[in-house]
């Protein structure tokens, strides 16, 4: 019975999961192109040219969760070894919209540049064993917004 | 310099294998995988267990489990069988059977450590002949024979550790189930060839004794009304699908001629008046059990 149960959550898993997933992955790509305009740069030294900026810090930061599927598909690696195929898109996807979000800071600001960008990870919940855990992306920089 | 972020492809940092492939893949090789290991551990097991010398079986406290008054109440005609059919059988030098009774409901028989077999009551009032009778006990003396308890309790114990050392670092209950089920299902194909094994004696005792197996034929025609229909497939149980046990029977019993009419020896009369009397004493038993209960 309690097998029935978890087969159950495991599929409801996998297709709430790849659909959750591919809708983002439409969303992201959307934006990327809108937000193509305001370079991300990871370089500590701000680019050459017009010296009249202000700066601001700018940051966004985004919580994704594993479904049921993926967590046994990881856990079973975690016997064998190997890439975690399912949780790379996971975090390939929390990245690139934390440093959406923080691109959206910056062009509220009508920020021409972010730079100086740094990314954290943070792992919420990890909780006992059966607990489904979720991962936290921060992306911040420094935004320069012309002042003349 | 030129900053610019232009669209990278997709899939560098991420799979396109599909995730449900991946995963078939994966519980596949770790059920198989596990199953394999534990298969050739087990075999390992057995031929090391099988050379525990028989008289060590006997410091087993068997009296804490079953308790059975020593052999008070067994019959005359029990021992006779229990003494023919072993002496049918081969056995070796310091091998010592000892047959027990037991005054229960339980339709049951089985063989332990030590050396000791028991009958419940529930079976023997179900047996119609004394071939289905002599089928039992040979077939439990065919399990002490080999050795099948010691080797399955080892089988066990090294099983259970195994699964704990290779469980404990899985994190899901599911993952966990898997791997369970498959290390349960590599013990209990070794618990059907026990089966298998005490059967083939069994029946070859049947023979020099009667000249023809069909109490075999008929005991498992029992147990296969008594199961109610067996369960579809036999991967997680611990004896063989009742109609392969038949099917090895009628192997066997090919090449013996047919020409000898089949006839099986009935139980002795006073033997069934006896297991009647013996299921008052012990309904009356539980009774006087339960009025002083409610007494109290």
């Amino acid at each position: 019975m309690e097998l029935i149960i978890l087969l159950t959550l495991l599929a409801l898993g996998y297709g709430f999961g790849r659909y959750a997933e591919k809708s983002h992955y439409k969303s992201i790509i959307q934006r990327e192109a809108e937000l193509n305009s305001i370079p991300a740069i990871a370089s500590r030294i701000p680019p050459h040219g017009n010296p009249y900026y202000d700066s601001h810090l700018v940051a966004g930061s985004v919580v994704v969760s594993v479904d049921y599927f993926k967590r046994t598909v990881a856990n079973l690696r975690n016997l064998i070894g190997g890439r975690v195929t399912s949780y790379e898109t996971l975090v390939d996807r929390a990245r690139r919209e934390a440093i959406l979000r923080m691109k959206e800071q910056a062009r509220n600001l009508n920020a021409e540049l972010v730079f100086n960008i740094k990314l954290e990870t943070a792992s919420i919940h990890k909780g006992r064993k059966d607990s489904i855990g979720s991962v936290e992306v921060l992306a911040y920089g420094t935004a320069l917004v012309p002042n003349n | 310099m030129q900053y610019s972020n232009p669209q990278l492809p997709e899939g560098i940092n991420t799979s396109q294998e599909h995730p449900l492939k991946d995963f078939l893949i994966l519980s596949a090789g770790v059920i198989g995988g596990l199953f394999a290991i534990l298969t050739i551990l087990i075999l390992l097991t057995g031929y090391f267990s099988e050379k525990i010398p028989f008289e060590w079986e006997s410091n087993f406290p068997v009296d804490k489990i079953i308790p059975f008054e020593q052999n008070a109440d067994m019959p005359d005609y029990l021992r006779q069988v229990s003494s023919r059919v072993i002496s049918q059988m081969d056995l070796p030098e310091s091998m010592q059977i000892r047959v027990h009774y037991v005054n229960d409901d339980l339709v049951n028989a089985f063989a332990t450590l030590g050396g000791h077999v028991f009958l419940f009551r529930g079976l023997l009032e179900k047996l119609q002949s004394e071939d289905e009778l002599a089928m039992v006990i040979a077939h439990e003396a065919a399990h002490i024979k080999h050795r099948h308890p010691i080797m399955g309790a080892s089988h066990g114990v090294v099983a259970s550790i195994f699964m704990s050392i290779i469980g404990g670092s899985a994190g899901d209950s599911l993952t966990g189930m898997l791997l369970d089920t498959s290390g349960t299902a590599a013990v209990l194909r070794f618990s059907r060839d026990f089966e298998y094994e005490s059967d083939e004696d069994a029946t070859q005792v049947l023979l020099s004794l009667y000249g023809h197996a069909e109490g075999a034929n008929r005991l498992f025609k029992l147990f296969s009304e008594e199961l109610k229909g067996d369960v579809p497939f036999e991967f997680l149980s611990t004896h063989p699908i009742t109609d392969n046990r038949i099917e090895q029977v009628r192997e066997m019993t090919q090449s013996v001629s047919s020409s000898r009419t089949a006839t099986l020896t009935p139980l002795p009369n006073d033997f069934i008046t006896w297991l009647d009397s013996q299921r008052e004493k012990h309904q009356q038993e539980k009774d006087s059990a339960k009025k002083s209960a409610q007494t109290e």
